[in-house]
């Protein structure tokens, strides 16, 4: 696949990309027509950063945060922002922990210092961990009674064996009951360091005011601390078909989950050609599965499929809800197709409709400052922000031949993780 | 976003047309409502609104239903139906350079659907499997439960799946009789937003569907249904790894715009975000739940405001007696005017940030058009929230916070004890 990574791409990139002396990353883009600014705090300390047996502690310290610094009481941050009118999230993953807030272009010059402060300077109270540890187990409990969530997660442990991606970015209650405040105070002073951070700035603040704003709030950082270290354990390599099935009370319908990891963003380019790959077998009702399985022989209640880009491993999942009896026959079926990809290049008409379709789903999905600032933060911290906007054009590049290509290579009829779901 | 150039006007037909120009990006969404749904369906034939905009886009007297997948995949674009209690819309979205073809699509799915008998049979089994999904999710079975118990008879109290019995009767006649009844220029608001001229769009429109006529026939009303409240405590027993918990009481609908709009600021208080007061005291404070929080919907009749949470089971008593607590707490306190003031603040800013994008946009003007609002309620709303006093907030919690329903699902030897 060498050709396929090989070529530089020059879109222009709407944002400009500022490094700090303290190394510091601020991405920023000015939309003068709106009054809303989204900050969005991208930290690469997701749960492939946690030490062995510390884990679930990337996800309970996005919790903590919250819980403010020696500066911020709890809660005083989330009155700020929200009392303005403003709001803030946080979600963590397996390769990044991410902040953000979306507030009135005007409140932003009050409300950037308190949320930098709890983001660099969490102070991680015993009293407060305690607390949020129940809270933790009761987010956890919440997924345990969550078909589909369970269904996932079996899924990812039979891909990714016991590599890091394969965890539970929770982790179990047991680990979180393990987990101590100078554990997790440790953790963060490695982790939420200059270097490691992207603040992306989008919306209605110019160029000069953002960088000066940001500079000021993300001045000082912790004392730096130093984690126990953490082994890599290599991503298994699927060479046969891996199969788990799990049965589940009061389920009303079966699941057939059907994996295949591929290579992270170095490859950027066979991302973007699973991506497409997985359009063209159910996305939407013209695509082969949608159209074979439900439409015509009509032996699934739905089938999905998705392509993740990720930093070491990508995933493309299919999925299926259907009767039970009809499992063996619909994974049959799947695989006829993926065969008929590694033999038969695409007709210039589906491809055409993929690229229509995944350009036209990145034009609806980039309408609001939020939703570019995550874009950007996204990229920068698996690879570089650049890479974003190169996706179009990428898109463009793609023929059936190289398509076939990376299904042989990626999408094999014989060589992937399945795991199935029935009721007791 | 505040103060988008709007146009509205009537055409000869009797369609209305909201246009909204944003030239952010090279985007135009269109949101088509038209006064049918749940309110409309009589009791036997709950879910034909829903089985009725399954099969819309499987077929019309010009295309088959690939016809139009390819035609609306083909170009990007993303086309869809939905239905809800209040409406029936087709939703659009598509590049600039796209809209007229998709729209004309569109004007062909609403006019001429032909609901094959093959597609209306197909969408059945998938609705049927759907109404029995719907079993395995712990909230919604509680949520179910809770709408059961507050809207007996009424078309707020079932999903818009309609049940197994209703939808296995239903034929392709019925369809057709109902979209014949519902579905004619003058019960139809069409409310768009994007790159476009708003008098090109209007005219756009007019071209596309100005030689639709409505019928002679008088447009039926929708029953009025009538409700009798019963509060009382309602349990499912099931093993869980948590209890869900929730509190229901009847409210008032949006059209009670006096009483609607404190209510809203009080959820807003309860429930919104992570300075709301049930995450500060249940979950931040008590460590109680993960997911903790009140709603209240808009609703052309009477609404239902529910405070609710996901609780370890030993906890399901101390759940309960929490929720019940706030809300006779607002019953009452007087609350600092600085809880007013913030509540407000985030009410405001929330409805600001949900007007972002085209489809956001399409999709408000043209639903306060089609629930009889009108679009000037986008601003009636905003100046009436800016004008809720303390002792509105304590009136209002006084008038419907009184004997709440409850739904309480969990394991048996957790919930079957709960008093209350």
């Amino acid at each position: 696949m060498q050709q396929l990574s090989a070529p530089q791409t020059h879109s222009a990139f709407p944002a400009d990309v500022i490094r700090l002396p303290n190394g510091l990353t601020i991405i920023h883009q000015h939309l003068p027509a709106t009054p809303v600014v989204a900050v969005d705090v991208w930290v690469k300390a997701g749960a492939t950063t946690e030490p062995d047996s510390w884990h679930g502690m990337a996800h309970f310290l996005e919790h903590m945060v919250f819980k403010g610094s020696d500066q911020v009481a709890p809660g005083e941050f989330d009155w700020i922002i929200e009392a303005s009118g403003g709001a803030t999230n946080a979600a963590t993953s397996h390769d990044y922990a991410h902040f953000f807030i979306t507030t009135a272009a005007q409140y932003l010059p009050q409300t950037l210092p308190y949320f930098a402060d709890i983001l660099l300077h969490a102070v991680i109270d015993d009293t407060e961990f305690g607390r949020e540890m129940d809270v933790v187990i009761e987010e956890i409990r919440g997924c345990q009674d969550d078909p589909d969530w369970l269904g996932f997660q079996a899924l990812c442990e039979t891909v990714y064996g016991d590599s890091p991606y394969g965890r539970s970015i929770l982790g179990t209650e047991a680990q979180v009951r393990e987990r101590s405040p100078q554990q997790m105070r440790c953790f963060h002073r490695t982790h939420y360091q200059p270097e490691n951070m992207t603040v992306v700035i989008v919306g209605g603040v110019e160029r000069e005011t953002a960088i000066a704003l940001i500079s000021e709030a993300f001045g000082s950082f912790a004392v730096r601390s130093e984690c126990p270290p953490l082994t890599t354990q290599p991503l298994p390599h699927l060479e046969k078909i891996t199969r788990t099935e799990l049965r589940l009370p009061r389920l009303e319908q079966a699941r057939l989950l059907l994996a295949w990891t591929a290579p992270g963003v170095d490859l950027m380019d066979v991302g973007i050609g699973l991506d497409m790959l997985s359009v063209l077998l159910a996305g939407g009702r013209s695509s082969r599965l949608v159209r074979d399985l439900r439409e015509e022989a009509q032996c699934v209640w739905d089938v999905g499929s998705e392509f993740s880009l990720q930093k070491n491993a990508s995933i493309l999942t299919i999925n299926a809800w259907l009767d039970d009896a009809q499992l063996p026959d619909v994974e049959a079926m799947i695989q006829d197709h993926l065969h008929h990809l590694q033999t038969t290049p695409m007709s210039r008409a589906e491809l055409n409709r993929i690229k229509r379709l995944l350009c036209n789903d990145y034009a609806f999905s980039t309408e609001t400052p939020a939703q570019l600032a995550g874009l950007y933060g996204y990229y920068n911290t698996i690879a570089q922000a650049e890479l974003a906007v190169t996706y179009a054009e990428r898109i463009q590049r793609m023929t059936p031949d190289i398509l076939q290509q990376i299904a042989q290579d990626y999408l094999k009829p014989d060589c992937y993780a399945v795991t199935v779901m029935r009721s007791l | 976003m505040s103060a988008q150039p709007l146009t509205q006007t009537r055409l000869a037909n009797g369609i209305t047309v909201i246009a909204v120009e944003n030239n952010a990006a090279d985007i135009v969404a269109a949101r088509c409502f038209l006064r049918a749904g749940g309110r409309w369906e009589t009791p036997g034939q709950r879910g034909i609104s829903h089985l009725l905009s399954a099969v819309m886009t499987k077929g019309t007297t010009t295309f088959s239903s690939a016809d139009i997948a390819d035609q609306v995949e083909s170009t990007g674009a993303n086309m869809g139906t939905d239905v809800s209690a209040d409406y029936f819309v087709l939703s659009l979205k598509t590049v600039t350079a796209d809209f007229p073809n998709l729209l004309r699509l569109a004007a062909d799915l609403l006019r001429s659907p032909s609901f094959p008998t093959a597609e209306v049979q197909l969408e059945r089994q998938l609705t049927l499997q759907n109404i029995r999904a719907q079993q395995e999710r712990p909230f919604s079975l509680a949520f179910q439960q809770l709408r059961t118990a507050m809207y007996a008879g009424h078309p707020y109290g079932g999903s818009m799946l309609g049940t197994p019995e209703t939808i296995q009767a239903l034929t392709p006649a019925d369809l057709h009789a109902y979209h014949h009844t519902y579905f004619r220029p003058d019960n139809l608001v069409i409310s768009l937003c994007g790159r476009i001229v708003r008098q090109d769009a209007i005219a756009l429109v007019d071209a596309i569907f100005g030689d639709w006529t409505a019928p002679a026939a008088a447009l039926p009303l929708p029953p009025i249904p009538t409700l009798t409240p019963q509060p009382g405590c309602h349990i499912i027993p099931q093993d869980t790894q948590q209890s869900i918990v929730m509190l229901g009481y009847a409210a008032p609908s949006v059209h009670n715009t006096t009483d609607y709009v404190p209510l809203k600021v009080i959820n807003t208080y309860l429930g919104s975000g992570l300075s709301s007061r049930l995450f500060v005291e249940l979950r931040e404070k008590q460590g109680l739940a993960y997911d903790v929080s009140a709603f209240y919907p808009t609703r052309y009749h009477q609404s239902q405001f529910v405070a609710y949470m996901g609780t370890a089971p030993e906890n399901t008593q101390i759940a309960v007696d929490c929720l019940h607590r706030e809300l006779k707490r607002l019953c009452e306190v007087v609350l600092d005017p600085e809880d007013l003031q913030a509540s407000k603040n985030k009410l405001l800013g929330q409805y600001a940030l949900g007007k972002q994008t085209n489809a956001e946009i399409a999709q408000l003007f043209g639903w306060y058009q089609i629930i009889d609002l009108g679009v000037d309620f986008d601003q009636q709303f905003q100046d009436a929230v800016n004008a809720v006093t303390l002792e509105d907030l304590q009136t209002i919690a006084q008038r419907y916070f009184t004997t709440p329903y409850l739904s309480i699902l969990g394991p048996a030897t957790h919930v079957s004890t709960v008093i209350f």
